[in-house]
């Protein structure tokens, strides 16, 4: 009997092709592993680190809680339903920090200067996948907690009505701003293939970017508000899915639909980002440093 | 194995202006010099040969080995290894060599020695019966037992050493890229690093390309050496021919039975003369050290002597400092020169 395979091209190649993508998640389950048995050894000191970062990050949402307890709201919106913003923020930003850290503007910028890429690229494995492996940053679950806690304080405090809906779009939101912010850092790390240092502008993007979306978009002067609309999205990742969640009416009159293009943005933006890294990496290998 | 013809690889670079106007002028109209870090090399390599690859800082050294990993896409030219173009599937090829940069370590610093191999192992998709069999021959060459267990962070360099090289060969590379593979190591560490590229190179004809600032290592190692400077290939050949060409002048030193006044030979130089020794500088080229030899003990009475042969490391730098290949095209000593 023949096989099957063999007479099917199609099936042929999508079979390398899952063969393929099988061994590069292995290797970067394998890579990442190291990384957290490397980082928790010293377990005191590991938990130390998480719990102080929460700590510190927590106190500047009691210092906006201090804010609201002398005046009531913030355009409209509750302390609870700020902490609903700040929190899914929170939560995404430290997930996309530990996942992404390999392609943090600073430290990619510094394994260009030192050459360790290069190291990588001489290892049959997909780059983008050793330079995430490389570099995954348990430590981060500290800024995580901090967003469970506000997230906590959030229900506590916003009544939210759910609905199954909600409960199934929660977590889409929470992996678009992921992909956003980690198209982010992808973009500001391929830069340093032409700069060599990070640059500045890109940071504005990232924590400026997170700072601005822990607040209701409406308290922001026009212009700004649509350069994080029109420009560059990212209103349409948190502010929006907010206004379902806690039902409140847009104030800007856009399609009803805008609450739920969130994922659909952050993977554009991830997809665009990673494109354009490719382009980056062919460069660096015409150019070198 | 390797067939590189007319490579050439050629950088822009910003040139910065003075002054803050002319770091403006910079910002919107770019001055851009050529450098030209590799200028028309053409050369092969033969399967289960040992190359050394020599030249001085910035002569264009990394530039080739990079291009031949894969790492950098020349400018122009012709580039095949083992059959493939590096740069083009990278990852398929990068699987078929090894390479070692002194400077660098591939190993996860903080993963004792034998977790990075076996990391290595999944990474390069090694068969587990190969992994053993390979493991434990490259072990016992290397001495890696004392430090298996060690974290990378904490062994000497020597060490370091041997562990990468034990991790660039596990998977079977037909193809190894050595960086300066001894640099900064002790004799005795040296001697054992050489005596494993010896060893893979005559039993598995695994193909050796050395860069090496350490001409000892050359001495030892290959039969053939390239020497680069200035992105152009200055000589490739047989390390004897370089010598005889090249070599400069050899040294007699004489222990005389009684002093004379005068110590004069016809065909040599005297260059010092402190009692009873005296050393005679000569060229090969214009008389043999046996000539010499006869010539001086025809006129005086010897107790002792002996002829000290020129340094490779003179010879080699007397090649970058008085650029005596220069203008030449590629020497052909050798075999398997190129165009």
């Amino acid at each position: 009997m023949k096989n099957f395979n063999q007479l099917n091209p199609v099936a042929t190649m999508s079979r390398r092709y899952i063969q393929t993508l099988r061994f590069t998640l292995d290797i970067y389950r394998r890579l990442v592993a190291i990384q957290m048995r490397a980082q928790v050894q010293y377990r005191a000191s590991f938990l130390l680190d998480v719990l102080s970062v929460a700590i510190t990050m927590s106190m500047f949402f009691v210092s906006l809680a201090l804010v609201f307890a002398r005046f009531g709201n913030l355009a409209g919106w509750t302390l609870g339903q700020v902490a609903f913003l700040w929190a899914i923020v929170e939560v995404s930003f430290g997930l996309m920090d530990m996942i992404f850290s390999g392609f943090d503007p600073i430290n990619f910028g510094r394994r260009i200067r030192q050459g360790t890429l290069d190291q990588l690229l001489l290892r049959p494995v997909n780059i983008t996948i050793q330079v995430l492996g490389d570099d995954f940053v348990l430590r981060r679950l500290g800024r995580i907690c901090e967003g469970f806690i506000i997230f906590a304080l959030a229900l506590k405090l916003a009544h939210i009505d759910w609905t199954l809906g909600k409960l199934l779009y929660l977590p889409c939101v929470v992996i678009g701003l992921v992909c956003f912010f980690g198209g982010l850092f992808i973009v500001g790390a391929t830069i340093t293939f032409w700069t060599v240092d990070s640059i500045e502008a890109i940071n504005i993007l990232t924590y400026g970017g997170s700072e601005m979306l822990s607040y209701p978009a409406h308290i922001y002067p026009d212009w700004l508000r649509r350069t994080f609309m029109y420009i560059v999205p990212a209103l349409f990742l948190n502010y929006y899915p907010a206004l379902y969640f806690l039902n409140k009416p847009d104030p800007f009159g856009l399609p009803t639909i805008m609450p739920f293009v969130a994922p659909l943005i952050g993977i554009g933006l991830l997809g665009a980002a990673l494109i354009f890294w490719r382009f980056g990496l062919r460069h660096y290998q015409s150019t070198g440093t | 194995m390797i067939t590189v013809n007319n490579l050439q690889k050629y950088f822009s670079i910003n040139q910065r202006q003075q002054g803050w106007f002319g770091a403006l002028r910079g910002l919107i109209k770019p001055t851009q010099t050529v450098v030209r870090a590799v200028d028309d090399i053409s050369f092969t390599v033969q399967r289960g040969e040992l190359v050394g690859y020599l030249g001085p800082n910035g002569a264009g050294k990394s530039t080739t080995i990079k291009m031949l990993t894969g790492l950098l896409v020349p400018s122009s030219g012709e580039l095949q290894v083992n059959g493939a173009v590096p740069w083009r599937e990278r990852e398929k090829y990068v699987a078929s060599i090894g390479a070692v940069f002194g400077q660098r370590t591939t190993l996860w610093w903080d993963l004792p020695v034998i977790e990075s191999l076996k990391l290595l192992q999944h990474i390069y998709r090694i068969p587990e019966p190969r992994f053993r069999r390979n493991f434990a021959e490259f072990r016992e060459l290397l001495e890696l037992e004392p430090f298996l267990n060690s974290p990378v962070r904490s062994l000497s360099l020597g060490q370091r050493m041997r562990a990468d090289l034990c991790a660039a060969m596990l998977h079977d590379p037909v193809l190894l890229f050595l960086d300066e593979p001894t640099i900064g190591l002790d004799v005795v560490a040296k001697q054992r690093i050489r005596q494993f590229i010896a060893h893979i190179n005559q039993e598995r004809s695994t193909t050796v390309l050395l860069t090496t600032h350490d001409l000892s290592d050359v001495e030892k190692l290959c039969k053939r050496v390239m020497i680069i400077d200035h992105g152009r290939l200055l000589f490739d050949g047989a390390l004897q021919t370089l010598q005889d060409r090249f070599g400069g002048k050899r040294e007699l030193v004489v222990d005389l039975a009684e002093a004379y006044p005068t110590v004069v030979v016809e065909g040599a130089e005297v260059l010092a003369h402190n009692g009873l020794r005296v050393t005679y500088q000569f060229d090969r080229k214009v008389v043999s050290a046996s000539e010499l030899i006869g010539r001086v003990s025809a006129q005086y009475r010897i107790v002792d002597l002996s002829v000290r042969e020129p340094e490779i490391e003179a010879t080699v730098r007397r090649i970058y400092e008085e650029r005596l290949l220069d203008r030449e095209p590629a020497t052909k000593g050798g075999r398997g020169s190129g165009a």
